[in-house]
């Protein structure tokens, strides 16, 4: 088990790095916002790297792909809230790196007031 | 050369070891083929061992395969021996995940196939890719059940790895652990030979 924090002295923060012979099992996200100057749109991204294959179903060939993104959770936090996740994330898993971008009202915006915990196990 | 050990119906105290040890007997059957004169119907006792983890790990989409072959060939992943005197008893888990695992030896050639034409694995069909497949909760990562057992210049082992339907895209990590036995020939004993442990070709797992 690990945590790490981060302030969102960028729009996009950097949480744990890919480990390839594992996935990131996120056990606790809590995002203060107590400090922030505004309501948060955060949005937690897996980011990862592919091998080539083949297409089942036709026998196409698919290229491996470097830097493939799926965003793996959203979350809406208000301005003076601090929200904690926990047993909503035992279906989340994250393949390769994990990160977090902040957004307000749909724009991407830095605010080291924004304090973003994460909790993990490599499984 | 493959086996899958099923969950034991009971335990015993002290536990036996699950790979083979120092001082252990393997007999090859006369099955091997002349093209591996090294192994082919010979009994051996193993001197020594040696056991090396590794992890293989591939991320592709849902509904994708892709082929991990365990030889020395190029574009292999170098689980086979280089040394004539040498078994590898390869055991193999898999982590959690969607997908299915086919055994091929050599390529194109099934492992796992029923007697009725036909009922072969097929990864294309939404049917056939579930006969003869292996999945990760089969052998767990941490209770490998999956025993290769492999020696130089042996036909490639190819692993299908299928990620299922139903996620977009699948990590699937592939744990190993080789054991290395240096093997010494011996002219066995009937005793020794009862106790020896038998290694088939892979042409004996199909008839």
């Amino acid at each position: 088990m690990a945590s790490i924090v981060v302030d969102m002295t960028a729009t996009t923060m950097a949480l744990v790095a890919e480990k390839r012979n594992a996935k990131v099992k996120p056990s606790l996200i809590m995002v203060d916002n107590v400090d922030a100057l505004a309501d948060s749109q955060l949005v937690f991204r897996d980011t990862f790297n592919t091998d080539a294959s083949i297409v089942a179903a036709t026998g196409a060939a698919a290229v491996a792909v470097v830097g493939q993104t799926v965003d793996r959770l959203r979350i809406n936090v208000s301005i003076d809230a601090c929200v904690s996740l926990r047993d909503e994330l035992k279906d989340v898993k994250f393949l390769g790196a994990a990160s977090v971008l902040r957004s307000v009202a749909g724009v991407l915006t830095l605010d080291a007031g924004c304090h973003v915990t994460l909790g993990y196990d490599l499984e | 050369m493959l086996e899958l050990k099923p969950m034991p119906e009971a335990t015993v105290s002290p536990g036996v070891p699950k790979l083979l040890q120092e001082g252990y007997y393997v007999r090859f059957t006369d099955q091997w083929p002349l093209t591996l004169p090294h192994v082919k119907g010979k009994t051996f006792q193993v001197e020594k061992t040696n056991q090396v983890p590794y992890d293989i790990t591939r991320v592709i989409p849902g509904g994708n395969y892709t082929d991990v072959d365990l030889s020395n060939a190029t574009g292999g992943e170098n689980i086979y021996p280089e040394n004539t005197k040498t078994l590898y008893e390869t055991i193999l888990g898999f982590k959690p995940g969607n997908y299915l695992v086919h055994f091929y030896i050599p390529a194109g050639e099934y492992v796992h196939r029923l007697e009725q034409a036909g009922m072969v694995p097929n990864v294309a069909s939404a049917t056939l890719r579930y006969l003869g497949a292996r999945k990760p909760e089969d052998s767990p990562y941490d209770d490998k059940r999956i025993f290769m057992y492999s020696v130089k210049d042996l036909e490639p082992l190819i692993l299908r790895l299928l990620v299922d339907n139903g996620v977009l895209w699948e990590k699937m990590v592939l744990g190993l652990v080789v054991n290395k036995c240096y093997l010494k020939q011996i002219t066995p004993t009937a005793e020794q030979l009862a106790r020896a442990k038998k290694i088939d070709y892979y042409t004996e797992l199909r008839w």
